[in-house]
Order: C-alpha cells, then sequence, then structure tokens
C-alpha cells in the first residue's frame, strides 16, 4: 500500500519540479513526463495495485490528454497484469526504450534532481524504459521538428532511420501517357521547327510572304516549348509488365491531356459536385471514374450501386426538348445498377483507369472485380484473413493493391486469385492504399499513426514517415512523383518530400477526418476533402519550389463548404475537372 | 474500482443460472469485464471510422464483435438511434424502451411507405473557384444582408429588363415577446381601460427601446382604428395618444411611416363629424391634435421638405372653403394657429376680414335658428380671436413698435397704394376720405404677411374686426408700448 502511494508522490513531485523549472529547459523537459507516467502505471497495474493505478491515471491524465488521447484511451481500460500483456500498446511501450532527446544542460539538471532527491523509483523508471539522449553540448537547441520523436519507441525510431537511408526512384515511368504526351509534344516542335528551318530556305526567296508566316510558327512553337522545360522529371523503366493500352483509349487520353485546363493558385478548378441522397447512413464509400461517368458507391448492406451519370446526363448537354416534355421526371434523379456479391460491407471502391471494371473491398475479407459493361462479378480474389479496409487500382491498371485489418497490404494482379507480394510490417492495421504514379511504389497509411512506402518488386519496405498523431485515412501522391500528401483522422494534412522522408509542411484547417486527397493533373493544385463538410484547396506550387525554407506553409486557395455532405471521395479528370462525392446526411438533434 | 460494480456480475451469473457465484470470482472479473468492453468499443470505432461515420451504430458494435470471433448480439440492429429510459425510482438505471408487439397486429396492419430509395443529385459546388449562388450549395454568407443592388441606379438598363429581376419577399421575424405586447397593447386602447392604465401605456411606448419592429404595425393599427372609430372619440383620442408617445419615442425611427400616420393625424384635426354624439367635447381632440401636427412639422420638416407644405395646403383648403362644416374650419384655424405666427399672418390674417363677415350672420340668433351652429360658429370666432391675438402676441415680441414711425409708414403704405391698392381694395374705391384710417387699417390686415407691417395698425384693424373683446387676447404690457 506504501509502495502504491509513493509512485503517485515521486511522479508529482517530478511533474512539479518540472512545471516550476526555467522556461528554457522546460520544453525539453516536460517530454520526460509523458513516458514516465505511462510507465508509473503500468508498474502499478503489474503489481496489482488496480485501485491505486486507476486513481494515478486519472489525477495526471488532463496532461497529457491533447497530445496522446487516443492512446489514453486505449490504456485506460488495462487495470490487471493479463491485460497488459494483451493490450497492443502496452506491449509495444513495454518492449521499446523511448527516444528523448535534449540538451546537455537539461541532462545535467534532470539528473542531479533525481539524485538528489532519492527518488529511486523515478530513477528506475528512467533508467529501464528511457532512452536519454544528450544531442547538444550546451544551449537547449530547437529541436521542435524532432517534437513527434519522444512518443515513438526507440526501437522503430532506429529502423525508420535506417530504413529511410534506402535509395528510391521518384521519376515517371516511361511510356506512361504523361510521358507520351510530352514526347509527341516535343515531335510536333521538331517538326515545327524543321518546316522553319525549311522555311528560312525558302524565305530567302520569298521574304514577303514568309515573313508573316514565321512569326506565327514562332508563336505556336514557344506555347508548346514552355511546358516540357518546366519540368525536369527523370523517366524510369517500369520493373513491372506493364499492359497494352487499347488506341482508343489511349488517344483519348492523350486528347485529354492536350484539352487540359491549367490550374494555378490565379485558376481555380471547377468542382462538379455528386450528392448521395436517402442513404440513411449506409453508405461506406465511393467513388469516381477517371472521366467522372460512373459514380459507385459501396454500402454496409454489401451491396455496390453504380451510378451511369453519362445516361443521367447534363441536363443541358444531353435532354433535349422534345424528351423531356415526355419524361416528366426530374432529369437529375435516375436508377442505378446494384451489384450484389459480398457478404459484408463494402469498404472500398475503385474505378480502372480505362473506366470498365470496378474493384470492391469488404467486410468478408475479399476483393471482387466487376465489370461496367456486364454489370457483372468477374472474379473473387481472397487472401486477406480480415476485412479488407481500402483498395486501388494501379496507375495503368491490371495490377491492384489492397490494404487490411490484417496488418498487411497486399498486391494483386487480376489474372491470378493469389497476391503477388504481401507487404507486412505496420504494427497496426493498414487503413489505406496508394501508387507512386510510376508503379514502382505503394504507399500505405496505418493506424500505428505512420505513413510507409514499399517498393512492389521486393516487397521491402523504403520510407517510413512518421509525424502525425492519428490514424492515417486518405494519401495522394503528386503527378510528377516527388509529393506525397496524407491526411489523418484529426483533420491534418502533411506533405511529404520522398527522397528525404522529411515533412515539407503541415496543412491545418481541416476539423474533421481528411477522407480523401488528390493532386491536380499538373500537380499545382491539392484538394482535400473532409468530414467537416468542406472541400478544399490548397497552392502546392508555393512551397514545393522552397523545400529548404520549412516556415513556409502550403498556402489555402480557397474552403468550399458543402450542405452537410461530407466529402467521401474526391478525384480530378484528365481535363482537370474537380468530382466530387459525398453523402447527404442533414443533421439531427439528437 | 472497475466501472463494471462486482454486483453486476452477480446479476449476470444469476440470468445464466449460477446461483451461487463467489465474491472474489466476481470482483476478479469486474475489471476484465470492462477491459473487454473497452476493446470491443475501440473496434467498434474502428468500424465506424471505415465506415466514414462519425456516429457509433449497433452495425458496428456487431461488426466488432464478429471480428473477436464473437456471437453478435441480435435484435438491436436498427437505423434509428436506441432510446434509453430511466427505471423509476433509480437514478442512474437505464433500459431501451422495446414494446412487445403483437404479430396479429403487425400482420394485418396496411403495408408502411417503402423509404425513399437512395439517389444521385450532380450540380456544381464551384466554377473556377467559385460558388454559384444556387439552393444545392450552403448560403455564401447567412449572416451579412444581401447587397442591395437597385437595378434602377444601374445606367443603361431598360425597364423591361427590371421586371426579370424578382424580389424575394423579405421576411420579417417578430419575436414573441413582441406580438404579445402588441396585442395587448391594442387591446387595451381598443377596450378604453382606465386612465391610469393607459397613462402606463402611454409611458412605455414613449419610452420603451427595441418597439421599432412594432412601428409599421402601430402605423397600420392607427390608421384603421381611425377609419373605423370616427364616431368613438375616446378612441380617437387614446390613438392620437399612441401616435404622439411614438413620436417622443427616441428610440424609434418613425420617419418612414410617417406618411402613412399623417393622413389619420389630419383627419383627427378637420374632419367633419369626429365622435358620434353632436355635443361630445372634440374641440378639445382637435386642440391636441393641432399640436401633435405643429410638432409633427416642427421635428420632422427637415426631413420632409414639403411635409408642412402639404399639411397647411390641406388645412388652407378646409378653411377657405364656405361649404365646409364649421367644425372643419375650427380644425384648421387651429391648426394652422398651431404652426406659428407667421402661417397665420400669412393665410389667416389676410382672409380675415371676408370671413368675419360670413361668420357673424351665423353667430346671431335671428339669422342662425340652429343652437349647435351658433354654437360651433362661435367656437370659430374664439379660434381665430386666439390665433390672431397670439400672433400679436409674437409680433410684439420679436419687433417691438417704435414711436417714430407712423408718419413714415403712412406715406409708404399711401404710396404702396398708388401702385397695388387697385387690385387689393377694389371694393373700398368708393370709400370716403375721411375713412382714410380705417383704410389702412384694412390695407395692414390684408398686408400682414408682409415683413414690415405695422404692428399698431394691425391691432387697431383687429379691435375693428372683434371689437373690445380683442383685447384681452393680446397681452397688457407689450400692448402699452403701441399707439392706438
Amino acid at each position: 500500500d506504501n509502495e502504491a502511494g509513493r509512485y503517485k508522490e515521486s511522479y508529482s513531485k517530478l511533474r512539479n519540479w518540472v512545471h516550476s523549472s526555467l522556461d528554457l529547459y522546460k520544453t525539453e523537459l516536460l517530454r520526460i513526463l509523458y513516458p514516465v507516467f505511462v510507465h508509473c502505471y503500468m508498474e502499478l497495474v503489474a503489481k496489482g495495485f488496480a485501485q491505486e493505478a486507476r486513481e494515478f491515471f486519472q489525477s495526471f491524465r488532463d496532461d497529457h490528454q491533447p497530445q496522446h488521447i487516443r492512446d489514453l484511451q486505449k490504456l485506460e481500460g488495462v487495470i490487471t497484469p493479463q491485460h497488459l500483456q494483451e493490450n497492443e500498446t502496452a506491449c509495444t511501450l513495454q518492449e521499446n526504450k523511448v527516444h528523448v532527446k535534449m540538451c546537455q544542460y537539461s541532462f545535467e539538471l534532470l539528473l542531479q534532481y533525481l539524485q538528489s532527491t532519492e527518488s529511486m523509483l523515478m530513477l528506475g523508471i528512467v533508467n529501464s524504459h528511457i532512452n536519454l539522449k544528450a544531442v547538444l553540448p550546451g544551449q537547449p537547441a530547437a529541436l521542435v521538428d524532432d517534437d513527434e520523436s519522444s512518443s515513438l519507441p526507440a526501437k522503430v525510431q532506429a529502423v525508420v532511420e535506417a530504413t529511410n537511408q534506402k535509395e528510391i526512384h521518384w521519376g515517371i515511368l516511361e511510356g506512361s501517357l504523361e510521358d507520351k504526351f510530352e514526347k509527341q509534344i516535343a515531335a510536333e516542335l521538331e517538326k515545327a521547327d524543321a518546316d522553319k528551318d525549311a522555311e528560312t530556305d525558302e524565305a530567302k526567296k520569298r521574304a514577303a510572304d514568309g515573313k508573316v508566316k514565321r512569326v506565327k510558327r514562332d508563336k505556336a512553337g514557344k506555347g508548346l516549348k514552355a511546358e516540357p522545360a518546366a519540368r525536369s522529371v527523370p523517366r524510369l523503366k517500369p520493373e513491372l509488365t506493364m499492359p497494352l493500352l487499347t488506341d482508343d483509349f489511349e488517344r483519348q487520353a492523350l486528347d485529354d491531356l492536350r484539352n487540359r485546363v491549367k490550374l494555378g493558385s490565379t485558376a481555380l478548378p471547377s468542382v462538379s459536385c455528386y450528392t448521395f441522397v436517402n442513404t440513411n447512413n449506409s453508405l461506406n464509400c465511393a467513388s469516381i471514374s477517371a472521366d467522372g461517368a460512373y459514380l459507385a458507391g459501396g454500402f454496409s448492406d454489401s451491396a455496390i450501386k453504380l451510378w451511369d451519370m453519362v445516361k443521367m446526363g447534363e441536363p443541358s448537354m444531353y435532354s433535349d426538348a422534345g424528351k423531356q416534355s415526355l419524361n416528366k421526371r426530374p432529369t437529375s434523379i435516375r436508377h442505378y445498377i446494384r451489384l450484389v456479391g459480398h457478404a459484408g460491407p463494402v469498404y472500398g471502391v475503385d474505378f480502372s483507369p480505362e473506366g470498365d471494371s470496378l474493384l470492391s473491398a469488404s467486410g468478408d475479407c475479399t476483393i471482387r472485380l466487376w465489370s461496367t459493361r456486364l454489370n457483372a462479378n468477374l472474379a473473387c480474389y481472397k487472401g486477406h484473413n480480415y476485412p479488407v479496409w481500402d483498395v486501388q487500382y494501379s496507375p495503368v491498371g491490371h495490377y491492384f493493391a489492397s490494404a487490411s485489418y490484417d496488418r498487411t497490404a497486399r498486391v494483386w494482379s487480376m489474372d491470378r486469385l493469389q497476391p503477388l507480394r504481401i507487404m507486412a510490417g505496420h504494427l497496426s492495421d493498414v487503413d489505406c492504399v496508394q501508387w507512386h504514379v510510376n508503379c514502382n511504389y505503394i504507399a500505405t497509411g496505418s493506424s500505428d499513426k505512420t505513413v510507409r512506402l514499399w517498393d512492389v518488386q521486393t516487397g521491402e519496405c523504403v520510407r517510413i514517415f512518421t509525424g502525425h498523431r492519428s490514424m492515417i485515412v486518405s494519401i495522394a501522391m503528386s503527378p510528377d512523383g516527388l509529393f506525397m500528401a496524407s491526411g489523418d483522422e484529426d483533420g491534418a494534412i502533411m506533405m511529404w518530400d520522398l527522397a528525404s522522408s522529411r515533412c515539407v509542411t503541415p496543412l491545418l484547417g481541416h476539423t474533421g477526418c481528411v477522407w480523401s486527397l488528390a493532386f491536380s493533373g499538373e500537380g499545382s493544385i491539392l484538394a482535400s476533402g473532409s468530414a467537416d463538410n468542406t472541400v478544399r484547396l490548397w497552392d502546392v506550387n508555393g512551397s514545393s519550389k522552397v523545400t529548404a525554407d520549412k516556415t513556409r506553409r502550403l498556402r489555402l486557395l480557397k474552403t468550399l463548404p458543402t450542405k452537410s455532405t461530407p466529402i467521401y471521395t474526391l478525384r480530378f479528370s484528365r481535363r482537370n475537372l474537380l468530382f466530387v462525392a459525398g453523402a447527404f446526411s442533414p443533421s439531427k438533434g439528437h | 474500482m472497475s466501472i463494471v460494480p462486482k454486483e453486476t456480475i452477480h446479476v449476470i451469473a444469476q440470468s445464466i443460472g449460477i446461483s451461487n457465484l463467489h465474491d472474489d470470482v466476481a470482483a476478479a472479473l469486474a475489471p476484465d469485464v470492462e477491459y473487454r468492453m473497452r476493446e470491443i468499443m475501440q473496434e467498434a470505432i474502428k468500424c465506424m471510422r471505415h465506415s466514414k461515420r462519425s456516429v457509433l451504430t449497433t452495425d458496428d458494435v456487431n461488426t466488432a464483435l464478429s471480428l473477436r470471433n464473437v456471437e453478435p448480439l441480435y435484435g438491436f440492429a436498427s437505423g434509428d438511434p436506441l432510446r434509453f429510459r430511466r427505471a423509476v425510482g433509480h437514478s442512474d438505471l437505464f433500459f431501451i424502451d422495446d414494446r412487445e408487439l403483437d404479430c396479429k397486429e403487425i400482420t394485418e396492419a396496411p403495408l408502411t411507405k417503402a423509404p425513399l430509395d437512395t439517389a444521385v443529385m450532380a450540380h456544381w459546388l464551384a466554377i473556377e473557384g467559385i460558388q454559384p449562388a444556387i439552393p444545392e450549395n450552403v448560403p455564401i454568407d447567412p449572416l451579412s444582408a444581401p447587397p442591395e443592388v437597385k437595378k434602377s441606379d444601374i445606367p443603361g438598363l431598360k425597364p423591361d429588363q427590371m421586371t426579370v429581376d424578382l424580389k424575394l419577399p423579405v421576411k420579417h421575424v417578430l419575436s414573441r415577446e413582441l406580438q404579445l405586447y402588441f396585442e395587448k397593447i391594442t387591446e387595451l386602447i381598443v377596450t378604453g381601460a382606465d386612465d391610469v392604465l393607459l397613462k402606463d401605456v402611454f409611458a412605455s411606448l414613449a419610452t420603451d427601446s427595441g418597439l421599432h419592429p412594432l412601428v409599421p404595425y402601430f402605423t397600420q393599427f392607427i390608421a384603421d382604428e381611425v377609419t373605423r372609430g370616427l364616431n368613438d372619440l375616446p378612441l380617437l383620442f387614446s390613438l392620437m395618444r399612441v401616435a404622439r408617445s411614438l413620436l417622443l419615442n427616441p428610440h424609434i425611427h418613425i420617419e418612414p411611416y410617417l406618411h402613412q400616420l399623417m393622413p389619420s393625424v389630419v383627419t383627427c384635426l378637420v374632419a367633419k363629424r369626429l365622435g358620434g354624439k353632436n355635443f361630445v367635447n372634440h374641440w378639445e381632440l382637435r386642440d391636441f391634435t393641432a399640436t401633435l401636427i405643429a410638432f409633427i412639422c416642427k421635428r420632422f420638416g427637415h426631413a420632409y421638405y414639403n411635409l408642412q407644405t402639404r399639411v397647411t395646403k390641406t388645412l388652407l383648403h378646409a378653411f377657405l372653403d364656405p361649404k365646409r362644416a364649421m367644425t372643419q374650419h375650427y380644425g384648421a384655424v387651429k391648426g394652422i394657429a398651431a404652426l406659428g405666427s407667421k402661417l397665420v399672418r400669412l393665410l389667416i390674417l389676410p382672409n380675415l376680414e371676408v370671413y368675419i363677415n360670413l361668420l357673424l350672420p351665423e353667430m346671431s340668433s335671428q339669422d342662425q335658428a340652429n343652437e349647435l351652429k351658433r354654437y360651433e360658429a362661435i367656437r370659430v370666432y374664439g379660434a381665430l380671436q386666439a390665433a390672431a391675438g397670439n400672433c400679436i402676441y409674437e409680433m410684439l415680441q420679436s419687433a417691438p413698435p417704435s414711436r417714430k414711425k407712423p408718419a413714415n409708414n403712412k406715406s409708404q403704405s399711401t404710396t404702396r397704394k398708388d401702385v397695388d391698392g387697385d387690385a387689393s381694395m377694389h371694393e373700398e374705391d368708393g370709400a370716403d376720405d375721411k375713412d382714410e384710417g380705417v383704410k389702412r387699417r384694412r390695407r395692414a390686415l390684408s398686408e400682414a404677411w408682409k415683413e414690415d407691417v405695422e404692428v399698431g395698425d394691425l391691432i387697431n384693424s383687429l379691435v375693428d374686426l372683434f371689437g373690445e373683446e380683442m383685447l384681452p387676447f393680446i397681452p397688457m404690457r407689450e400692448m402699452s408700448k403701441c399707439i392706438l
């Protein structure tokens, strides 16, 4: 009994000492409090003082509430020694030492305090669970950027550092649509140049006539030239065998790219909003095809509903007067196709790049492939042992990746029923998955608050991004393959530099889960859709040029509120029209 | 220790047939139950997140249970939130309101309407970054009023284009308290409460802030009640007092409603008949209203530059029309008098002589047999006298007469007579020369509006007209300074 009381007494003494210390050292010393608090609690539990442990926890939890609320919630129920061994959070904390960096002075101050007060309990905890690191001799350094590392287990920290040394190739793919598009333009440019050369010869003969023409050509040439010169993204050979694209699709896609609207901080996109009504809270996810023609929704009653938006049509474009008078129904409401096959809630749907097939991930541990032409189920991929949270097609189609409750992400190809790769390493659920533009990597976001980048060919983890404070719910890759954005449950968005694995800038503004993120076609705008009923547009160019300057933040360009519609998904079409979709959920008084 | 008390464990044990559960076992189980429950809830929250919801449902809990290989709890799945009820006699015991249903009833009941099917609507959330103002979008700024663009102000806009711009009806929200207040006040006024209460009512109307939203209703009320209750003198009186109180209230911005209020007020001044019976004292009301009109003109004259001219025009018409009733004449005279001595000089004095000549027969008992009419004529006569007297009084106060002037004045006025005397004094052409004095006095009357008119002459002429009774209307001290 006396022993239990001593924990509380020594901890509150330490706490008082830290809070009354000089401001200069206070910020550094405060970092020690959370790990000491957690371990005090766990030791109390381990020794069987359940009652005292609960009291101890309640009296100090408010200190750590803002930063560690989710961990505290998980630890709160742990009362018996047996729970300690079962609880995921408790296990990681016990197995790993926590890294705490501080300057030499603070370190000495702390040691002196612990020795002089002879609080052996505290000294013991610090000794066995905390890896104190006196990084700099002298003054306390600005260690703000390492703020998050205090809560990260030391072992993980080491892995992160080792992993992030690996080399990655972040260029875009040779033979991809963008590449082809630029080559096409370059070819045209050369042709124009050749024409011009030929013309200059002729011009000597026909001076007056030629001059006018040349001026015109020059202008045309410059316009096209400016674009490829702006980006110097390296080209990569694909590591996977690439599927062949149909000629029709390729022609159409190239045409789209040619007609792409140039977006920027001054030219904002048009946003088309698809609103699901009468869903009765049963819509779990949604997806829009690349051209915005199809819209799919995954429901908690295991069904997938598919809307053909072209048939429904933009009223002004497709409905001629005769039809409208004949058909009195409002043109915006149409019937859908219901795809039945799953035996659990559908948590993720995704359209293939060509829009002819659809993948769905479900709580029944399977992934299903559907054809939007035949409106039928084509294949069922079994491999995960637990619910599949997310699924995504690769940018070229054919391959796809899935994320699951079983803490793995898997890479599949459409023609095999077994996965090609299993990516294991996350410490908790894998919640979302995103392909890199060059198809050589996939990024996964997890409930362990990290984002990882995996090499598809080797199945190795090549990057770990730490910094989020809660579960990752969405990821997006910039079209040039340099940057990645990830959104979490609390509404924070982080922009990462893939090569250095550093956070370029946090984007703060959302107040609800960021369900969806998307970069515009040329990568100048990031759009985010959130549970707080807003779509936000962020200026990417502003900061990505100045990566060295860390204080610089991505600018929020525009906030577009919706009418009680949380945004479930958003995507830019190839022509840079932004499509967003969400379920209308009017708030009811509880 | 644990949020699950060991009594709960006992109860659950009994419910599955274990009646003799040891106390220690229950105490050991309780914290574990709590831990398992928390665990399930964590899992359920995870499912909720992946369903992109922010409200936990029973389905989420069932999914979490099946993830842990536990049999789900059947019978709780429902689209609606569960309704918990408090057990009678216990402060912290709740149960789900789950009534027993008769199967027969259900099968015999008519089919309920099928819920609406899921559908998709498409709209533009933004066009090139700008949110269009369509009903599907959130109102751009619900707090600020939409900018008032007056189409007529835009140059080059044709009138036919203006019709396209539909003006939405303005929603006017009146709080429940204000509605009650209005109802109470109007009721008191219409039913005619006792004086003390009415006094409070008027005091409230004159001083309370926050009555502004009611102003249009009150002006409308006054207008309606005046037209309806012309025979009810107390009502009219109360209404005028309401008007006065509203005008006095410093928190009310009444200007926009004056045009609605004025007709009612003027009616109460110059109406032919106010109050039902013939002998009621409507004179008092007319006097009161006259001062009210004067007050309005004085206070809002600057805002409405034509307010006073319009009022005086109406009054002058009533005054100069011999066909009008005496009561109307009385009101007009009172009204003009209340508006100030300048107007009396301008409008009444020049017409006084003619008017008195018409009035005198009405007053004599030989010519006018009707007692009432004679009385009315006498009232008008009195009003005229008072007006003229007041006018002279004010003139004397502002410009005391000098003794030296007369000679000069005389020559001046004679020269003027040569110029324009013919027209104005046509009927006096044949008058005797010895009546030069009388002539001069009459001219003084008709020229009373002029700035340089001689006060002495005016007084003399008035005395001529009204006789010696005129004198008491003119204060003595100033009188003494005058030459008679």
